[in-house]
C-alpha cells in the first residue's frame, strides 16, 4: 500500500508559498494549532458525503497531534466549517483571537473513479503565510493513511521533524499470570489503531523489528527449543528462520532495508554478524570473548553502536559498519546497553542501569551529553520516533507488569500508550513511505 | 541473588513416554529403561547433587560449588547413557532482554563445556537459554513442555 503526493500543481492556487519552520528550536511550551473541519468542493449528496469523510479526516489529524508534546491542536469545531476558496484563504484574524499559532485547512474531493482526492494545508497564522501543502489521491480505505501524512505535514512544517504518524510500532503482547506467561508478536498503528497479532501465542516470542517501511519483521522465537530469529513477511504472514540450528537474537535491519545485524552466540561466546535481510551467509563484526550484542546502525549505515561487557561492564561501542575501528563511547559507573541510533543521526538511546534500576537516557553519537530521560525504575528498550524527537519503551510497574510509553525529549512526562494486554519490547518503525 | 541452571533429564526409550513432546528417542541399540520420567528424574536428581547450578550475578564462570554438582551429574550420565539431557540457562531478571539471552547460553554452554571435560558424549547434552524468560527456579517440568510444544529436542545419535 503506497499513498503518492500529488505534484503540487494540482493543489489550489495560493497567493503564498513557503517552507520555512515555524522555529528551529524545540518550542518551551506547546505551539498551538487550530484544525477546523475540512472542507469540500462537491455539492449535493455527494458533498455530504465528502464533507462526513472530511470530519473523519479532521478529528484524526487531531487525534495525531494531541499525542505529540510540541503541537496542542485546538478541538475542532463544525460551526468553524469554512468553503471550499477559504481553504487557501483563511480568517488568520479569527484564529489569532484564539491563540492558535498555527493553522491547517483542507478539503476532500470525490473523484469519478470512486477515489478521493484530499488537500492538506498548514498556514504561520501570525504572519499569514503558507509552510507547507500536500495532496493525495487516495482509495476510501487509506483515508487513516492520508490524514497521518497531513499530521506528518503540519509537524514537520512547525518542528522541523519528520512526523512519525504514517508508521506502526510492533511490540509484544502480554497475557497470563507471571509462572506462565503468553507472549504474541502484535503490530498496530503509531496512534494504536489497527492492532494485531503476528504469532499465535503457542511459544514464547521476543524483540520484534520492523523494516524500515515495516513491511517485513524480525522478532526472536522459541519454537526450535532456542531462541532464533524469525523472518515474517507482513503482507503474505510467511515466516522462516534467520539461520536454522543456532541461537541468534537481537535482529536490527539496516536503514536501507537491505542487512539485518544480529547475534549469535558460538559455544559460550555472543558476537554480532550482519547477514542480508532474507538470510544468506553471516559475516562476522566482533570477535571478543565477551558479550556483544544489541547492535544498531547510524542512519546513513557507515557505522554501527552495540554493548560489550568487555570491560567488565556492560558499555557502549562504536564501530565501522564492517566491524572495524571499534571504540568505546559510554563510560558512566552504570551498565549501558540495548543502543538504539536515532533516525536524524544525532543522538543515541540506551537502557542505563544500577543495580536493580534501570532508566532510559540518550548521549549525542560521540558520548558527550549524557541525560537520563525517565525514573524508572524498571524502564528498558527504547526504540526512536521517526521525528527523533521522542523515544517508544517498556515500563514494568510495580505489579510486574510491562507496558508501553512514550517520552519525549523535552522533559515531559512519559504517557503509557492504549493496548489491549500488557506489552513489552517495543519498536517503532520509519514511516512507510 | 544466584543464578541457576536448571539440568533436565529427558527419558527417551518407552514409546508411551514419547507422547511427551519435549521427548526424542535416541537412536542405537534398544533401551530398556523402563521407568516413568519422574522417577528418572528424581534419580538424576538425588544421585547427581542436585538439578540447578548457580552462578555469580553476571557471571558464566563456574564456581567449585558448581564443578561440584556437575561432577555428580556427570557421573550419573555415565551410568545412563541413554538419557539425553538438556541444559537451560537463565540470565537475571533485571538484565536487559538481550544480554540476558547471551549470559543465558554461556553458562549452559560452560556447563555442558564442563560435562564434556569429564567425558560425557557431547551427543547427550544440548543447550538453549532462556534469558530472562520464566525467571526464578523453574521447578515445574510442565511449563517447559508447555513452552516448546511440540519443538524437536535432538539428543544426538
Amino acid at each position: 500500500m503506497t499513498i503518492k503526493a500529488l505534484p503540487a500543481a494540482l493543489l489550489l492556487a495560493s497567493a503564498a508559498i513557503g517552507t520555512a519552520a515555524l522555529a528551529q528550536e524545540p518550542a518551551p511550551a506547546a505551539t498551538v494549532i487550530a484544525i477546523p473541519p475540512m472542507t469540500s468542493p462537491d455539492s449535493g449528496t455527494k458533498g455530504n458525503e465528502m464533507l462526513a469523510i472530511a470530519w473523519q479526516a479532521t478529528q484524526l489529524i487531531e487525534t495525531d497531534l494531541r499525542q505529540t508534546a510540541e503541537l496542542m491542536p485546538l478541538k475542532p469545531d463544525r460551526k468553524d466549517y469554512y468553503s471550499y476558496p477559504e481553504v487557501t484563504a483563511p480568517s488568520f484574524s479569527k484564529w489569532r483571537d484564539r491563540g492558535a499559532k498555527a493553522l491547517i485547512t483542507g478539503f476532500v474531493q470525490s473523484r469519478s473513479d470512486g477515489r478521493y482526492t484530499i488537500g492538506c494545508y498548514v498556514y504561520d497564522v501570525d504572519k499569514g503565510r503558507e509552510l507547507a501543502r500536500e495532496g493525495f489521491v487516495i482509495t476510501p480505505a487509506d483515508l487513516r493513511r492520508a490524514a497521518h501524512k497531513c499530521s506528518g505535514l503540519a509537524y514537520k512544517a512547525i518542528t522541523g521533524s519528520p512526523g512519525m504518524f504514517d508508521a506502526r510500532i510492533a511490540y509484544v503482547a502480554e497475557t497470563g499470570s507471571a509462572a506462565a506467561r503468553v507472549k504474541r508478536i502484535a503490530i498496530m498503528d503509531s496512534d494504536g489503531f489497527d492492532h494485531s497479532y503476528v504469532t499465535a501465542g503457542g511459544t514464547t516470542v521476543l524483540t520484534p523489528r520492523l523494516s524500515p517501511k515495516a513491511g517485513r519483521l524480525a522478532y526472536v522465537g522459541f519454537e526450535a527449543g532456542m531462541p532464533q530469529i524469525r523472518l515474517v513477511d507482513l503482507s503474505t504472514g510467511a515466516q522462516h528462520p534467520l539461520l536454522p540450528g543456532v541461537m541468534t537474537f537481537a535482529p536490527r535491519y539496516s536503514p536501507d532495508g537491505s542487512k539485518m545485524l544480529f547475534s549469535m552466540m558460538l559455544g559460550a561466546n555472543s558476537d554480532i554478524y550482519v547477514i542480508g535481510a532474507e538470510g544468506g551467509m553471516p559475516q562476522r563484526l566482533t570477535t571478543s570473548p565477551a558479550i556483544d550484542t544489541d547492535a544498531s546502525y547510524s542512519p546513513d549505515g557507515s557505522r554501527i553502536v552495540f554493548e560489550s561487557d568487555r570491560s567488565g561492564r556492560q558499555q557502549l561501542y562504536v564501530m565501522d559498519s564492517n566491524g572495524s575501528n571499534q571504540r568505546r563511547l559510554s563510560f558512566g559507573a552504570a551498565a549501558y546497553s540495548a543502543p538504539e541510533w536515532s533516525p536524524d543521526g544525532k543522538l543515541i538511546a540506551f537502557t542505563w542501569r544500577v543495580g536493580d534500576t534501570r532508566r532510559i537516557g540518550i548521549m549525542n553519537a560521540d558520548g558527550s551529553g549524557e541525560k537520563l530521560l525517565t525514573a524508572g525504575p524498571a524502564d528498558e528498550a527504547p526504540s526512536w520516533a521517526a521525528s527523533s524527537r521522542e523515544l517508544v519503551f517498556q515500563r514494568t510497574d510495580a505489579s510486574g507488569r510491562p507496558g508501553i510509553y512514550r517520552v519525549s525529549l523535552d522533559g515531559s512526562a512519559p504517557r503509557k500508550m492504549t493496548i489491549p494486554q500488557d506489552g513489552s519490547d517495543p519498536d517503532w518503525s520509519a514511516n512507510m513511505d | 541473588m544466584r543464578k541457576e541452571i536448571i539440568l533436565i533429564a529427558m527419558l527417551v526409550a518407552a514409546p508411551a513416554s514419547a507422547q511427551l513432546p519435549f521427548l526424542s528417542k535416541r537412536a542405537g541399540p534398544p533401551a530398556v529403561v523402563q521407568n516413568p520420567i519422574e522417577l528418572l528424574r528424581a534419580d538424576f536428581a538425588a544421585q547427581s547433587g542436585g538439578t540447578t547450578v548457580y552462578f555469580a550475578v553476571g557471571s558464566a564462570q563456574l564456581t567449585p560449588q558448581a564443578r561440584t554438582v556437575l561432577t555428580g551429574q556427570a557421573a550419573w550420565l555415565r551410568q545412563h547413557p541413554e538419557v539425553g539431557v538438556r541444559i537451560e540457562g537463565h540470565g537475571d531478571p533485571t538484565d536487559t532482554r538481550d544480554h540476558a539471552l547471551a549470559l543465558g547460553a554461556e553458562r549452559a554452554a560452560e556447563a555442558r563445556d564442563y560435562l564434556l571435560l569429564l567425558g560425557i558424549p557431547s551427543a547427550q547434552v544440548t543447550t538453549m537459554t532462556w534469558g530472562k524468560e520464566r525467571p526464578g527456579p523453574p521447578s515445574a517440568f510442565t511449563n517447559i513442555v508447555e513452552v516448546l510444544g511440540s519443538a524437536p529436542v535432538t539428543t544426538g545419535a
